[in-house]
């Protein structure tokens, strides 16, 4: 008897779907080893600048270590502020990678001697990733700092020249950049390095950057077109699946993978869902309660309910849900939007149309770690706001206060 | 490269992690840094089954692979083999 | 022993999966997250 379309199983869970719903233990996770920094770029995530008193001990980072070996995490993305900026970074680091687990650490360059870089190139078990945000030192140094664009370019050519071939420029895409994405292409493949490109979120310092720093919606769809056509050859950390709804689909699952398949482990050992989500509202536990990082990874009620499936809101109804998944659930919170609704620079206009319904209410960051003396932390550049009178918002209201009390002002 | 066949003798790469999952398991590879997604708790049977320089068609046979299951398996093991989490042991 | 690469009958469709269904390659820059 053949088999009809009737008889046919359902069709077996997608990967993404297994993803979605969590897994036994992180993939890998990403650990702010310190809030210290030795430089105060104004869109920094994690609003870094002054170490933490509270830090995690060079003791407790191995317990750590240890419990992700049990756990078998695969490798940990270490970051900061400026995680070699500890004593007991490299002790840390080797410790990780001779308890099978991987590293991959990002840096500013600051520490990267000659030396150093040819320890790095000999550790089959660690990558590096050196930030840069502007191809030139002009464009990198106004969100940098001065001499930052140095610091990383001297970096690069001792990690060449030391024959590491695990090596990554990751650059944050900002208004000031688009223009410069090729150049940035040939300052990677020239020390040899695989260009990662990631999306600035309103973070950390980046809340207050953020409106004049991210992309245009112009500059969003040359993003794209130069995301295309590179493919694979260019790395994006998936950060960029909220474009998808411009055309085909990037490469990726299109998954946020918060408290699913990765978390953040802070400086002071509070686990979070992501790195971009350094709130309360996203924080899981702290791996000095009794069950450590384990049992906030399986129990904690925040990840439990990311595991839940979630609804898509007001966006079910948008043809792009299925690749964008109404974009970054970090970057509606920090703009005050809700979760299930639009991202704030959904492609579609929505997004923007939200935001100009909404009270402008926004959730502070919960800590402020920058700098308070030297170097001066940046002030936050002078917002131009450009207030129309509020046209009837596409998505439904999401509150009684849907409309601005600045309606119909408008603001140079 | 070779075609597996039920002869074939493969063991894991001795740098790659696996990690049980409830829907089969996560492979990693420390080398290459490739992950792979195996979807069947009974893949994985066969995967552990071959650590014993067992032939595949003995892995199989362990790991209590129905037939009609099979083929499929093979052509999983040539994937496997290929982005090297398996790797041919010498006769 | 049984050979192992005679093809499955067609009504054992429920039960065979599509070929390369069984292992998948997850791109490690496929997430946001992972990276």
């Amino acid at each position: 008897m053949s088999s009809t379309v009737l008889d046919r199983p359902a069709p077996a869970p997608r990967l993404i779907d297994h993803f979605e719903s969590g897994l036994n233990s992180p993939i890998c996770l990403t650990w702010e080893l310190t809030y210290a920094c030795n430089l105060s770029c104004i869109h920094c995530l994690s609003a870094s600048g002054r170490r933490d008193p509270r830090e995690l001990s060079t003791d407790e980072c191995k317990a750590v270590i240890d419990e992700l070996q049990r756990m078998q995490v695969f490798y940990v993305n270490i970051g900061g502020g400026e995680p070699t900026v500890r004593s007991d970074f490299w002790e840390i680091v080797d410790y990780a990678t001779s308890h099978d687990i991987g590293v991959k650490f990002s840096t500013n360059g600051v520490k990267i001697t000659s030396e150093i870089a040819e320890k790095l190139a000999l550790n089959d078990y660690v990558d590096i990733q050196i930030s840069m945000d502007g191809a030139t030192a002009e464009v990198n140094d106004a969100i940098r700092g001065p001499g930052s664009y140095d610091l990383a370019i001297r970096a690069l050519e001792r990690l060449s020249a030391a024959g590491m071939t695990r090596l990554k420029l990751s650059v944050v895409c900002t208004r000031t950049n688009i223009g410069q994405l090729d150049q940035f292409k040939e300052i990677a493949d020239r020390y040899g390095a695989q260009l990662r490109l990631t999306r600035l979120r309103p973070a950390g310092r980046g809340a207050d950057s953020w409106h004049d720093l991210r992309p245009t919606q112009e500059q969003q769809r040359e993003l794209y077109q130069w995301l295309v056509a590179r493919g694979e050859e260019v790395l994006t950390g998936d950060s960029f699946f909220h474009l998808s709804a411009l055309g085909e689909s990037l490469p990726g699952l299109n998954l946020c993978g918060a408290g699913r398949v990765v978390c953040l482990i802070d400086p002071i050992g509070d686990v979070y869902a992501c790195p971009f989500a350094i709130h309360e509202e996203f924080l899981a536990g702290n791996i000095r309660g009794e069950g450590g990082f384990g049992e906030v990874w399986r129990e904690s009620e925040l990840f439990t309910r990311l595991r839940a499936p979630q609804t898509g809101g007001a966006c079910n109804s948008c043809p792009f849900f299925d690749t964008c998944r109404g974009g970054c659930m970090a970057a509606k919170f920090f703009t005050g939007l809700p979760l299930d609704g639009p991202d704030p620079e959904c492609v579609r206009g929505f997004g923007d149309d939200a935001l100009a319904a909404s009270s402008g209410e926004r959730p502070k960051p919960s800590g402020d770690h920058s700098h308070r003396t030297s170097p001066p932390r940046p002030r936050p550049v002078a917002l131009k706001l450009e207030m129309q009178r509020p046209t009837a918002p596409m998505a439904p209201p999401v509150s009684a206060c849907n409309v601005s009390p600045l309606a119909g002002m408008q603001l140079n | 490269m070779t075609d597996i066949t039920p002869d074939s003798v493969l063991r894991l790469h001795n740098r790659v992690s696996v990690r049980p999952e409830p829907f089969g398991a996560l492979l990693y590879h420390f080398g290459t840094r490739r992950l792979s997604f195996l979807k069947s708790p009974a893949l994985l049977a066969v995967v552990d089954a071959l650590q014993d320089d067992r032939t595949v068609a003995d892995a199989l046979g362990v790991a209590e692979v129905p037939d009609a299951m099979r083929p499929a398996m093979l052509r999983a093991i040539t994937t496997l083999r290929d982005s090297e989490m398996l790797v041919e042991v010498a006769a | 022993m049984d050979a192992i690469t005679t093809p499955a009958p067609a009504d054992a469709d429920a039960t065979l999966v599509e070929a390369n269904e069984l292992v998948e390659d997850v791109s490690i820059d496929g997430m946001c997250g992972v990276y």
